[in-house]
């Protein structure tokens, strides 16, 4: 019997269920397959050829399939252009979207299944819309949310310690602007500071490099610290403006809504005003894309008399008795009060501050009359005339030598007064021996020595002086009765002493030049800068300057215990309560031309403060502060 | 416009001109008043504060606060629009507040920084920000004008009509070439077979299809001899003209696309922008408390 082929076209319904079987017998033992109409098995796509392949049976159950064109097809996964297949393994012939599977029937024919394997996309309207393969929306998305999530977030908060040794430093996207030139050098050191996560920089961390004290270990301790973080600078050392509870309790609440306002969110976000971050401000930008500032950026969190307006009241209302006036204004400026010297008690001395008045007397223990050294026609005036030193009548800077920064040197008795006043008292081999000044003890030794007593180991014509610190040779010991009686002689009435001293000789014992207490600060709340031209007669350039008798009384007073200080009224001759007068005469005075912020009782010409920063660069010589 | 296709379309018209002019403008009002209150609060305090103004005084944390606030609530639009409610008209009102507030922010937010700029977190999340509300203005313009293109460029045909006709004439011209040889059948796979409607991101929005499979198989079949078949050369004839057809048909779907990119275009900066801004901002508002 002939071998044929027998062809099952098997084709799916468009619209599903079952599929359409068509059969056909090839009465011969060959069938072409192909594109074709011509051929028995028409495959009809496009990647097959017209006339595209064979079969034909080669054998008992098998079959030959031969490209006829020279195109390929697919047997057992391999492409080939020519196959033998045994029909009882089932082989499947692929062509193009068709497979051809074959198998071998009872009667030895092979039946020839064809099926296509549909697998026609079709597109929808969702194929309109816009799509990125590599970049999605969502991956983008995700992608640099969690990029900026780690770069600016997790490096910065884990990994600062890490990566401090790289150039750029990973805290420092953080920083809201550059830190001033003084700072700079802890750009890269946020800890200096920010001491705590999430708290406010507070005082104690500023104070740590600035912190100024009489203490010279403390100051001393500030300075290390400040330069073992690198600063190039030495630090300004400052002080509080005040105790910082009264500070606290002082400082009044704000007048308006905004102030108001500000000041529930500072407590809110627990960001206390007062603190020294308040006035100087870190990471300020600066002007347009100028250079860093040299130092922080200085604001003014309250005016002065902000705070000194019912100041008094607040702090008495705190349960503070604090004895102090307030001064919202010039014109309600308290008057002015002195600082006096009182013995309390023998040998006890007090400052004691109190309203000035013209009839305050201080008891300095002198005897001293300006209006005698003053007087043109006076007996001085004359002796002044006749010396070289002078040649000309006494005045103020005669004796009030002004030193560099405004104020004046103590008067030095020998120096200022030698001229006249000889503390010559007695001639030893033609040289003239002159009395220690300033020491009772010093000038005792020096009349022991004259009288050849004491410990023996004075030496006739030796030094008189002695270093500062040591007693005379005499120490310990009583002084000799020769020495006392020079001593006493000295200080009685026609002696080298008397006329300066007041004197109190007693009976018996030792005899004793009253006490001398010289005050230095008359008002040292408050500062007056002598210095400038128009507040001083010998340093004016030009007319007009204020002449020292305008503000000291020297010219009438007789006495020593004369305070001879200016009244509030004095100041206002120049500096007028009325704002047009005080401007045209002295603009620009302000509260601080007299008291410092951070030193009340010193004007703010404060030196430290207001020096360029070059100035502060430490160098070997500037181990110490020029506090 | 027909009753198929023209459905969602209509819907969306009707959404892009409410969501502007949503409850006359309330929510452009409330945002504009919202400025005006910033920058008046801004002018009054800036000059009171004693210092640079910046985000560090207490308008400078109201701003940041009520910036901040926003900027989350503005990227939760992403989240509302997936929940479906019965309020019909409740998304339309959340979008309509999304854009007039999304737009004070520019105010709210500039105001914040003081005028403050620098190569740090708090400026690039500033930045982001920007090309957030950048982006979603282009949204706003394409959302107000673009539909109507849309809807000119189709004219009565939907979208589903368009692909069913590009698959009818590829069966036609499948049928038609079965008598061709392997050299012209080749050219009509081509057409069928790897002619890309959309293309890439740039391709549809620039509508540039240089290399159309289709347009090369028609150049093709064009240079093809004469046929000596007369089936063929019929074929052929035919063939030409069904590619023919195809590229008109293709030209339209293709701006429609192209306008359809125009119209979501936006989101893939908006989005991904937004999704960056969350971070920063994070990282902003983190590392201002840290260190502060």
């Amino acid at each position: 019997m002939a071998q044929e082929f027998k062809l099952r076209l098997i084709t799916q319904r468009a619209s599903g269920g079952d599929p359409i079987v068509r059969e056909r017998h090839v009465a011969e033992p060959q069938a072409t397959i192909g594109r074709a109409p011509d051929n028995d098995v028409v495959l009809a796509d496009l990647s097959i050829d017209p006339h595209h392949a064979r079969m034909r049976f080669a054998g008992p159950g098998r079959v030959a399939i031969e490209s006829l064109e020279g195109q390929t097809f697919e047997v057992g996964g391999r492409r080939v252009s020519r196959a033998e297949v045994d029909l009882a393994s089932a082989p499947v012939a692929i062509f193009g979207t068709y497979a051809l599977a074959l198998e071998a029937d009872e009667d030895g024919d092979a039946v020839v299944t064809v099926t296509q394997d549909d697998h026609e996309r079709h597109l929808t309207p969702s194929e309109f819309s816009l799509k990125a393969k590599m970049f999605g929306r969502r991956t983008m998305a995700w992608t640099f949310g969690l990029t900026i999530l780690v770069l600016c977030l997790l490096v910065p908060l884990v990994g600062a310690e890490i990566f401090a040794h790289m150039r750029i430093h990973p805290d420092q996207q953080w920083s809201a602007g550059p830190l001033s030139k003084a700072h700079g050098f802890l750009e890269t050191d946020c800890k200096a500071c920010h001491t705590n996560a999430f708290v406010s920089v507070r005082d104690a961390a500023c104070k740590a490099c600035h912190q100024a004290s009489p203490d010279a270990a403390l100051v001393a301790r500030a300075q290390d610290n400040s330069r073992r973080r690198g600063s190039p600078f030495q630090p300004v050392l400052v002080v509080d403006h005040g105790r910082p509870d009264l500070l606290l309790q002082g400082t009044p609440s704000p007048p308006d809504l905004g102030g108001r306002i500000a000041l529930g969110f500072a407590k809110a976000f627990n960001h206390p005003t007062g603190r020294c971050a308040s006035c100087h401000i870190e990471h300020a930008p600066p002007h347009g894309s100028g250079p860093a500032a040299d130092k922080p950026l200085r604001v003014a969190a309250q005016t002065c008399q902000g705070c000194h307006t019912g100041l008094k009241d607040r702090l008495d209302h705190a349960g503070h008795q604090i004895d102090f006036g307030d001064a919202p204004s010039w014109a309600k400026h308290p008057a002015f009060r002195v600082q006096l010297v009182e013995e309390t008690a023998p040998g006890r001395f007090t400052a004691i501050r109190t309203a000035f008045r013209p009839t305050l007397r201080e008891v300095s223990g002198l005897n001293f009359s300006h209006q005698q050294h003053l007087d043109p026609l006076g007996g001085v005036t004359r002796q002044a005339l006749g010396l070289a030193r002078y040649r000309k009548p006494l005045d103020c800077q005669a004796c009030h030598q002004p030193v560099a920064g405004g104020g004046y040197r103590p008067v030095d008795m020998p120096k200022d007064c030698g001229d006249c006043h000889s503390l010559a008292y007695a001639r030893v081999g033609g040289e003239v021996k002159v009395l220690p000044h300033g020491s009772e003890s010093l000038a005792l030794a020096a009349f022991e020595r004259l009288s050849g007593g004491g410990g023996g180991n004075a030496v006739w014509g030796g030094s008189d002086r002695q270093r500062p610190g040591t007693i005379a040779p005499t120490a310990g010991s009583a002084p000799s009765a020769s020495a006392m009686a020079a001593y006493r002689a000295a200080i009685s009435r026609g002696g080298v002493c008397f006329g300066c001293h007041e004197l109190g000789v007693p009976a018996t014992g030792q005899p004793d030049v009253h006490r001398v207490k010289l005050n230095n600060s008359y008002m040292p709340k408050g500062d007056f800068n002598h210095a400038i031209p128009a507040h001083n007669e010998f340093n004016a350039q030009h007319a007009p300057a204020a002449k020292c008798e305008d503000c000291h009384a020297a010219k009438t007073s007789t006495q020593a215990s004369d305070v001879l200080m200016p009244a509030k009224a004095t100041c206002e001759k120049c500096h007028a309560a009325q704002p047009q007068v005080a401007k045209e005469l002295a603009g620009g005075t302000t509260c601080e031309t007299c008291h410092s912020f951070h030193a009340p009782g010193r004007a703010s010409r404060s030196p430290l403060m207001e020096r360029p920063l070059e100035a502060l660069r430490w160098s070997e010589a500037a181990g110490k502060p020029a506090v | 416009m027909t009753q198929v296709g023209g459905h969602t379309e209509r819907v969306r018209q009707r959404t892009h001109e409410g969501f502007l002019r949503y409850k006359g403008f309330r929510w452009a009002q409330f945002a504009t008043a919202l400025c005006v209150l910033a920058i008046g609060a801004y002018f009054v305090t800036a000059t009171r504060l004693g210092r640079p103004p910046s985000g560090n005084s207490w308008l400078g944390y109201t701003l940041g606060t009520v910036s901040a606030g926003l900027i989350v609530w503005l990227a939760c639009l992403g989240v509302r629009k997936r929940w479906i409610t019965d309020h019909h008209y409740s998304l339309k009102a959340w979008v309509s507040a999304h854009v007039y507030l999304g737009l004070s922010l520019v105010v709210l937010a500039t105001l914040h920084t003081g005028f403050q700029f620098g190569w740090n977190i708090h400026t690039l999340a500033y930045v982001l920000m920007m090309l957030v509300i950048a982006s979603g203005a282009v949204g706003i313009w394409a959302y107000a004008t673009l539909p109507s293109q849309l809807s000119h460029n189709r004219g009565e045909t939907t979208r589903k009509q368009m692909l069913e006709s590009l698959e009818k004439l590829d069966q036609q011209i499948h049928d038609v070439a079965q008598p061709l040889d392997r050299h012209g059948a080749a050219i009509a796979r081509l057409s069928i077979e790897l002619t890309e409607i959309g293309g890439g991101f740039w391709t549809r929005l620039t509508n540039r299809h240089g290399d159309c499979a289709n347009r090369r198989a028609l150049e093709q079949l064009r240079a093809l001899p004469s046929s000596a078949s007369a089936r063929q050369a019929e074929a052929l004839t035919k063939i030409e003209e069904l590619m023919q057809q195809k590229a008109e048909v293709l030209a339209l779907a293709r701006r429609q696309m192209q306008i359809t990119a125009m119209l979501e275009a936006w989101l893939f900066v908006h989005i991904p922008a937004t999704f960056a801004l969350l971070a920063a901002l994070t990282a902003h508002i983190i590392s201002v408390f840290a260190y502060w």
